[in-house]
Parts: structure tokens; sequence; C-alpha cells
């Protein structure tokens, strides 16, 4: 709007910009032009050599490499497989608890919003101790009800490791949505539910045919907003499992961190870190076309 | 009779003015004597170390009036790395503490000054034999032992009895540990009956090293390889513990410590800081510890030799330092000097002096224990040092995933060892 301005005042508001832009350009711009030029160098931290330039070498030794494809492959159902079934269980919650008046209504919404406020590392490591398979909180229960008959180590097999680690983001994440879903519930105009009601909507053709095109924009900006956090988590992965065992819950963060700062190959880490950058900019892209649209 | 006075105090101000004066110079002077060096450490960063090396900078500067000391506290974790950007930026610090791989991971850097010149005959006679033998990097000795604390095999005796074994003889080979063990498990589910830190970091490589060695398996290193059939029999082994469930993969070795003070752990791969722990835990006095608890030499694998890893921790200086004297004085007192190591060594750091003999009746008095002797006699003796270096932390995240598939996943172990050693080939 104010750069569109006729106004006279126009050209001076649009200068009081440049110190935002220019602070950008030293803490965003920057990094990222001088991590495309490391991504073509073979540099590694501790090598007495300086920065040789390798062209394409990084990304044709990247595309080549087993475990850059798991942790992708990681990467993506970790996000998108949190962030699904989160939306799914936040919008659960916000409809279950739509009508929950009063104290009652109250207490129950802050319960559920609990784990929303404890820090994700709490959470990753209280969740590490409940997994365990001796001594467990999760294997005690689970042998009490007669579910299993012996403890299962759950993030020591390769299999069950990284649905693990979903779990607890789901836990940590499904306040989210749960949150956003009720304020979006709330926004639904009452003539339009009054309107339904009269014209015999069941439930389900309330939620289905009303409720739940009223939330389509709220769900989509919260997902995308989700989906570009769970792609940079970092800190409840490493600290449940430091994405093992083996890779089964390497994602592309995780193989970044281990190939620049155990492997100090910060060349290489450039590189998954350009393709990591590609991707979430798909994201941010849609995100913003997705906020444009509402 | 006042003017008199008057001059007095003219004369007394001027006088003591003019001593002033002259007082400022000899105390810039001083001033400028007094040298600052920066020391890099975890041990002031951890609240059960950090009183005692305090203690140890404030008895060194009280004892060596013209330096002083800046301790910067860096997280263990964090110090490799932080040292390897400082030593790109220019600011690297005069001394710090490093261990294990870390050392050789910030030597490759070439900023460490050697110390082959410094170390005099007089100290080195100090010494232990063995403890220089580790610290050499391309032909020179560019660390200075601090503390040492090789791994060994601990044995609770009452767990021992309890699955009916003889609790005064630890087993001496991998048969008979696997045989201890499947008694143990039999006798008390609840108890883990061996504590090996699986994780995939440096150090658990570090930790799982001499166990491969003494199947014979060195998966990197100059005549290395991970699909050796050596390290095959390594990785089956391995698995066999877990799918028996004589491991508990994904624990720290910190996470062990715990449960053993509690009597649930039957035999661990520790080092001699096991005891502070325990006993901190259970209060469980000195004498009736040693009843209840007994460290040895590893179990003999497929080899017939015993290993072991040198956790200690070892001092660096470097070649950037401006006071490189008084850097190397404040490393010999850390190192050699009874006060640090009463304080620091045999303190909450639980270590072994890296020295022969005791420097005092005292010290020798609180290193006659049975833990101790064995360590220094016996475990001591069989420490082996991996090929350490960059290499060895980038092979680390491979090898201990390879570790990890092996004893958590079904894939045939000729499958996961070849993949292993297609990752080092990829490096």
């Amino acid at each position: 709007m104010i750069a569109g301005s006729r106004s006279p005042a126009g050209p001076w508001l649009d200068a009081m910009v440049l110190p935002t832009v220019g602070m950008l350009a030293i803490v965003v711009g920057y990094p990222i032009v001088y991590a495309l030029v490391l991504s073509t160098e073979n540099y590694n931290l501790l090598s007495a050599e300086s920065a040789r330039f390798v062209g394409d070498a990084n990304y044709r030794k990247l595309f080549a490499d087993p475990i850059f494809w798991q942790a992708l492959r990681n990467t993506a159902l970790y996000a998108f497989g949190s962030v699904a079934i989160s939306a799914l269980l936040g919008l659960t919650l916000a409809l279950l608890t739509e009508h929950l008046l009063g104290r009652r209504g109250r207490l129950a919404r802050a319960l559920l919003l609990t784990p929303w406020a404890v820090p994700f590392v709490v959470i990753a490591f209280l969740f590490r101790y409940m997994y365990l398979q001796n001594g467990g909180a999760i294997n005690a229960v689970l042998l009490a009800a007669g579910a299993i008959d012996a403890p299962v180590s759950w993030l020591n097999v390769s299999s069950l490791a990284l649905p693990a680690v979903m779990l607890t983001n789901i836990w940590a994440m499904t306040p989210f949505f749960f949150l956003l879903l009720s304020a979006a519930l709330a926004g639904v105009p009452n003539e339009v539910i009054e309107s339904a009601r009269i014209d015999r909507a069941g439930t389900f053709g309330m939620i289905f045919r009303i409720k739940l095109p009223f939330l389509r924009n709220a769900l989509l900006v919260s997902s995308l907003l989700m989906i570009i956090a769970n792609f940079n988590d970092f800190a409840k992965i490493w600290a449940m499992t430091q994405g093992g065992p083996g890779y089964s819950t390497t994602t592309l963060v995780v193989y970044v961190y281990r190939q620049a700062f155990e492997n100090f190959a910060f060349g290489y880490a450039s590189a998954i870190g350009v393709i990591w950058l590609l991707l979430l900019l798909a994201f941010a892209v849609a995100y913003l076309r997705a906020l444009r649209r509402n | 009779m006042i003017e008199s006075k008057r001059i007095g105090r003219s004369l007394f101000r001027a006088a003591a003015s003019a001593l002033a004066l002259a007082l400022i110079p000899a105390s810039a002077t001083l001033a400028a004597d007094k040298v600052t060096i920066t020391f890099a450490n975890w041990a002031a960063a951890e609240g059960t170390t950090k009183p005692s090396i305090e203690q140890v900078i404030a008895d060194f500067e009280k004892s060596h009036p013209d330096i002083q000391i800046k301790s910067e506290a860096i997280s263990f974790s964090e110090i490799a790395r932080q040292l390897a950007l400082r030593v790109k930026a220019g600011n690297p610090p005069d001394v710090a503490q490093l261990a294990g791989n870390d050392t050789f991971v910030v030597a490759a850097t070439g900023k460490l000054e050697p110390l082959t010149s410094y170390i005099g005959a007089d100290l080195k006679v100090k010494l232990k034999p063995d403890a220089l033998a580790g610290l050499q990097y391309q032909g020179q000795l560019i660390a200075l032992p601090w503390t040492l604390a090789p791994a060994g095999f601990w044995y609770n005796k009452a767990v021992m009895a309890k699955a009916g074994l003889d609790p005064e003889k630890p087993p001496r080979t991998i048969e008979e540990l696997t045989v201890a063990m499947a008694a143990i498990k039999k006798s008390q589910p609840d108890v883990i009956p061996l504590g090996l830190d699986t994780t995939n970091r440096p150090f658990s490589l570090q930790s799982n090293w001499p166990w491969m060695e003494t199947f014979g398996a060195t998966p990197i290193g100059p005549k290395g390889r991970a699909d050796s059939s050596e390290m095959k029999r390594y990785l089956a082994w391995m698995r066999d513990l877990a799918k028996a469930g004589y491991i508990d993969p994904g624990r720290k070795i910190g996470e062990f410590r715990p449960l053993a003070a509690q009597d649930k752990i039957a035999f661990t791969w520790d080092q001699v800081l096991l005891q502070g722990v325990i006993q901190g835990a259970n209060k469980m006095p000195d004498a009736e510890f040693y009843k209840h608890w007994g460290v040895t030499t590893q179990p003999a694998g497929p080899s017939r030799k015993s290993y072991s890893f040198e956790g200690g921790h070892q001092l660096v200086m470097f070649a950037d330092s401006k006071q490189k004297k008084a850097a190397w004085e404040f490393m010999q007192y850390l190192a050699a000097s009874a006060d640090a190591i009463k304080t620091y060594t045999l303190g909450p750091g639980a270590s072994i002096p890296p020295l022969s003999a005791a420097p005092s009746a005292d010290l020798a008095a609180k290193l006659d224990t049975p833990v101790y002797k064995s360590f220094s006699a016996n475990i001591v003796p069989t420490v082996s040092t991996p090929p350490f270096g960059p290499a060895f932390a980038s092979a680390s995240s491979g090898i201990m995933a390879g570790v990890q598939q092996a004893v958590t996943g079904t894939e045939p172990i000729d499958q996961i060892a070849a993949s292993i050693q297609q990752q080092l080939e990829r490096q």
C-alpha cells in the first residue's frame, strides 16, 4: 500500500525499509549466498588447505549417496506424516470441545494445550525415557494391559524408531492445531450454522459440508507452517535417537549436522543445505500464496 | 604554630603525592609483568568438577603470582567444534582440555604446539611409561596427559552370586562371559547383563573399539576393513547379545551408571569414575563397595587379548599462544602437582594421575585401593589407541550406524558389513 501510494511521503517511506532490507541481506542473504558458494567447494574445516572449487562434485556425490535419499525419505515421512495426523487430531479435539462451556470447558482446553507449553527438548527426553525397554512407562503400561508379551525397544528397532519419534512429535504438535482450529471454528458465522440446522443438517453434514469449508484456509496455512517447522526439527530427533538406529530416523537436518559438525565437511554439508533450502522455499512460496488467498 | 602545622600538612601531602606517583609506574610494571593464560575446559562447565577446578586454578595463581588464568567453560560435546572454529578465526585459547579423538581432530588443524621439546627428562621420568604413547601426531607429542581414565570390565559380585556364579571369578573370555550372562538373565530377568554404549557418536566408537579389537577387527586404519570376517564376527556377536536381551541398546554410558547403583547391571564397561557415581547414589561405604564390585580387564575374544580405550583428559597448548612458558607451567601444574591431583584428579575428576608414583604419601594412601590398583596394574597396560584423527570422526557415524543396524535390525550381517565399508570408501 505504502509503496504504491502516490502521496508525496511515498518515496521517503520507501527509503525507510532500506535498513530492514540491508539487515536481511546481511543475516539471511549473505549466509545463503555463502552456502551456495561453499556447496561448490571442497572445504573441510580441519584441513590446512584452503577451500578448492570443485564445481558440481558435491552435488554428484550427494545424488549418489544412499543416506541422503534415506534422510530425504525420512524427512518427508516425518514432516507430512506428523502434520497430517496432528491436524486430524487437532480438528477432532476442536470439534469435540466446541460446545464445552464454562469452567469445565476452560479446564479441558487448558489441559489439551499443556503439551504445547512444554519445551520440545523436555518432551523429547520425557518420551525417550518412557520408551525405554527396561523401566520405560510405555512398556510397563502395555505389559500390564497384556498388549505385549515382552518389553519392546521402541527407539532401537529400525522399523519402530521413526513412528515412535513421530508419535512424540504428534503429541507435541496437536495442541497447535487444536488452538488454531478452535479459533477458526469460533469464527464460523452463527447464521450459517442456524440455517444448516433449519435445513436439518445432521452432525456429519454439519461438519463436512458447513464447518470444514470454513476451516480450509486455517488448516492449509497452519499445515504449511508446521511442515516447514518439521523440516527443520532437529532437537526432538537428536535428543531421542541422534538419527539412529542406523539411519532409520536420520532426517536432512540431522545429516547436515553430522556432515558439518562431526565430519567438518562444510562443502558437502552446504550442498545438502542448498537442496534442503530449495525444498523449504517451495513450501514457503505455497505458504505465502495460501496467506494471500486468505 | 598554626602556620607551621599548615606547612607540615602541605609537606606531608606533597610527600604522599610523590610517593604515590613513584609507586604508579612500579605497580604498572607489576601489572604488565603478570601474564594471562586463557584455559578452555569443560571441567568448569560441569557442576561436579567446577568447584575443584576453580580451587586448583586459585591455588596455582597463589603459587604463581605472575600468572593469571582466565578459565573459559565450554561443554564436553562442544569443545572440539568450538576450538576448530576458533583456530580458523585466529582466536584460539592458550591451553585447552581435550579427550580422545577430539585431541587429534584439533591437532589436524596444524595449530597445536608440539610439546616434544617442552617435556623435560624430569617430568618424563615421573610419568607412567604408557602415558605418552598414544599422544603422538605426525611424530610429535601434541598433548600432555592430565588424567588417565581407561575403561575396565566392572562386575557386580552380588548379582553374580545370586546367579550361582563365583563372584571372585569374573569372566576371562567371551565364551565365559556368554555363559555368565545367560545365568544372570535366567536368575534375574530385570538385571541388564552387560552395559555397553551403542549410541551413534565418536565416543561410542572409541568405547566399542576394544571389543572390535578383541575379535581381531579394525574397521579403519592402514589395513582396516569393515567387511572383514573379524568385523562380521563382532557384529554377529553384538546381534546375538541384543537378541538374547543381554544388552540394552540406545543407552549412553552415563545412563547405565544409576542402574549399576541399584544392582540392575551385572557387568559394565566403564571408567574409574563409576565407583564415585555408585557411591554417590547409594551411599555405599568404601569397604562394602569393594565387597560388592570388582573391576578387571576385558574378557578376551577370538584374538585372545584384552583391550581397553583411554578415556582420560589431555592438555594441549596452541601454537598461536603468546605466553607459552606460562602455559606450560600451568599444564605441568595441573598434571603433576600434588595439590592439583588431590583436589581435582582424585577428587571429582575421579581418574588416575598420569604419574608412575604418587607425589606424596597422602596421595599414595588414596591410590591404595583395589579399584585404583586394578586399573593401574592390569587395565592401563591393555589400552590401545585407535587410529584417531578426522577420519576416525567421519568414520564413527557410519561404523556405529552399522553396529546399530546389526543390534536392532534383521538385515544379514554380510550386507551390513559391506554397507559400512562402502560408506567408509565414499568418505
